[in-house]
């Protein structure tokens, strides 16, 4: 095996190295690189059809690449897929509950299936959000269903927590209700999530790390705040000194093009220190970053801030 | 385990519940109906001389066995019988193993739960195997109950008759029914697997299951069953045994308990691979024609000169009932052969299947 089996390299969670899934003519991956720092938490953003859902099922071992591989802690799910899912906690994309079940039954066919399935972490989860043990899970609201998705993932007591778009289907307040929970699970036991997503604002306050996915590649990765502090922002086509166009599209209210760039090296460094001039304005926020990077994949300006 | 076949029935509520009603509904109406049948008090012996019109005597029934017999045969024969028969014990392991097998994995599928427990699971493969035990272990001892009960039916309503030395309706009842809920189960899982989809595993499985069981007895007369079979007569040269080429019941060891496997053709005693419509075409008698208008008036009468034609004949070969239960055995060991492949199938490719 590459890497350590069962030992984490000390520095990547999850790794994947030239990772390409086809499907028929449709690439949804394409050569992915990517590692997940232990201990970050990841937002993986892009808009449908990026790759996000593949690349997060890849790493579950329910997809095949078609080349290149991944290592979830060190471990290859589709060679060793038993010992690397025992690693993993995973929350899938629409809240699937078994509608005949309570939700303390869902616990207790977590713990026969998942031998490490810490039942008694999972019921405190969700009796601190009020969540009767004794209800039936198709009669849970949405955001109960998810919270329940979410207590089964963290039960394992996993170190690596893939939460595949948990959050679409969520009013504003069970998003935040969600976040929350997940980062004081993550907080409390030092593991690593990455949570995928194509609501930008939702996962701005919770990560500290960005991915950003655009027709089968890795458009950018890195750390959230490095994210803001290397691009800039402008309202017309000049450029920042040292910087490359990433894309434009229409800006706050309609009324202007925005074009994002990206600076030759370290923004605060040069902006600072360096003294060298660069035009434009820090994005104010993380959503300007993406929809600069997913203008670019789309090769318009069609995308419009909310 | 136990909680996992717990809560393998319990998430299939539904499907429990219908198996557990159906084989119940099937058992009672059985029982039912062979309680009405015992009721007539039916002497045996009226039963055979009627029913089979074989018997070496000829002699008139009496009155009372005659009535008996026709209320006997009001119920025997009637749409109550045939429905509870047919519809009910006939279809019942297949419905069983369709209803509980189709959704067992596909459900998950469509669902949306699979990626839910596959994702808590190391090995899909323990996962389905729980699976399929919780539903074995619930169909087999509602299937048998089921037999059993068309066991007791198929008694009353041959009275004399033990129905395990007799393959009357053999297929249909007893732990026959249990072998063919099985093979169906897993079949079907294993449809439901490759498909991923209930309804279509469901209509395919009924086409299986229709063909299976249409070509079931065909296809084993042809290759397991013929070294059980022994000749029905023990003299088939016996000119008094065949008539051109039909068999008449009269004297021979064929009972209705007899299983009927094959067919061979003798001619002087001796098998014979003609073609019999040929040879009697050749052997006709002359056909007579009238002088004057040259029309045909019938053919020659044999007048006792000329040595007697005795043609090809059939002879049918039998298992006789006194050899159910091997070959209940037999065909139990085929159908339970049948249902650990659908099920290694189902087990392999669940292990390689999308969740979605």
């Amino acid at each position: 095996m590459a890497l350590g089996r069962g030992t984490s390299t000390g520095t990547a969670a999850l790794a994947a190295h030239g990772l390409s899934k086809r499907f028929r003519k449709k690439v949804a991956l394409d050569g992915v690189d990517l590692t997940i720092p232990v201990g970050s938490v990841t937002a993986l953003v892009g808009p449908n059809g990026a790759g996000k859902t593949t690349l997060i099922r890849v790493c579950m071992a329910f997809e095949r690449p078609n080349a290149g591989n991944v290592e979830v802690d060190g471990v290859d799910p589709w060679k060793h897929r038993g010992e690397a899912l025992r690693r993993v906690g995973y929350v899938p994309q629409k809240p699937a509950v078994y509608g005949g079940l309570s939700v303390e039954d869902h616990l207790a066919m977590a713990r026969s299936l998942h031998p490490g399935f810490d039942v008694d972490y999972a019921r405190r989860r969700l009796e601190q959000l009020a969540i009767p043990l004794d209800q039936r899970a198709d009669t849970l609201s949405g955001g109960q269903a998810a919270q329940l998705g979410l207590a089964m993932a963290l039960g394992t007591r996993a170190k690596v927590l893939l939460l595949d778009e948990p959050l679409a289907n969520l009013d504003p307040l069970a998003r935040r209700e969600f976040i929350q929970v997940l980062l004081d699970a993550v907080r409390a036991e030092g593991s690593t999530a990455l949570l995928s997503s194509h609501i930008v604002t939702d996962v701005e306050d919770a990560c500290d790390r960005l991915v950003i996915l655009g027709g089968g590649k890795i458009r950018l990765d890195c750390p959230l705040e490095e994210a803001k502090r290397t691009h800039r922002l402008t309202d017309a086509d000049s450029q920042p000194s040292g910087a490359t166009a990433v894309g434009s599209f229409l800006g706050r209210g309609g009324q202007k093009i925005m074009t994002l760039w990206r600076l030759a090296a370290d923004g605060a460094a040069e902006g600072g220190d360096g003294g060298v001039a660069i035009g434009g304005v820090e994005p104010t926020s993380l959503e300007d970053v993406v929809l600069g990077y997913l203008a670019a994949g789309r090769g318009s300006a069609g995308l419009q801030l909310n | 385990m136990l909680t996992r076949i717990k809560l393998t029935l319990k998430q299939h509520r539904f499907e429990t519940i219908a198996v557990v009603v159906l084989c119940l509904i099937a058992a009672a109406a059985a029982l039912g109906e062979a309680y009405r049948l015992n009721s007539i008090q039916l002497p045996a012996g009226c039963v055979v001389g009627q029913r089979y019109m074989f018997a070496p005597d000829t002699s008139v029934p009496s009155t009372a066995c005659r009535l008996a017999t026709d209320r006997f045969y009001a119920v025997s024969n009637g749409t109550d019988m045939g429905l509870v028969r047919y519809m009910l014990l006939g279809l019942l392991p297949f419905v069983v193993g369709i209803l509980f097998g189709a959704p067992l994995v596909a459900k998950e599928i469509e669902q949306g739960t699979a990626p839910l427990s596959w994702a808590l699971v190391g090995s899909r493969r323990r996962w389905l195997f729980g699976k399929m035990l919780a539903a074995t272990l619930l169909i087999v001892p509602l299937l048998l109950v089921a037999g059993l009960a068309a066991d007791v039916l198929q008694g009353a309503s041959s009275p004399g008759l033990d129905p395990h030395a007799s393959f009357e309706n053999f297929a249909s009842r007893g732990v026959m029914v249990v072998f063919w809920g099985l093979a169906t189960l897993f079949g079907t899982v294993a449809l439901g697997t490759l498909l991923g989809r209930t309804l279509p595993a469901v209509i395919l499985a009924l086409v299986v299951c229709f063909l299976a069981r249409g070509f079931w007895e065909i296809g084993l007369s042809r290759t397991v069953l013929p070294p059980f079979a022994v000749m029905q007569s023990e003299n088939p040269q016996d000119p008094q045994n065949g008539q051109n080429g039909q068999m008449m019941y009269g004297q021979y060891a064929w009972t209705p308990s007899d299983l009927n496997v094959y067919y061979r053709t003798y001619l002087d005693g001796k098998p014979w691979d003609g073609d019999m419509n040929a040879w009697w075409n050749e052997h006709q008698p002359p056909m007579l024609v009238d002088p004057s208008s040259g029309l045909p008036v019938g053919v020659a009468v044999d007048t006792g000169t000329s040595p007697q034609i005795q043609g090809p004949y059939s002879v049918p070969f039998v298992i006789h009932g006194d050899r159910y239960w091997p070959i209940v055995a037999l065909e139990s060991g085929i159908l339970l052969l049948g249902s650990l492949f659908c099920g290694a199938v189902a087990l392999i490719w669940v292990d390689r299947r999308r969740p979605y």
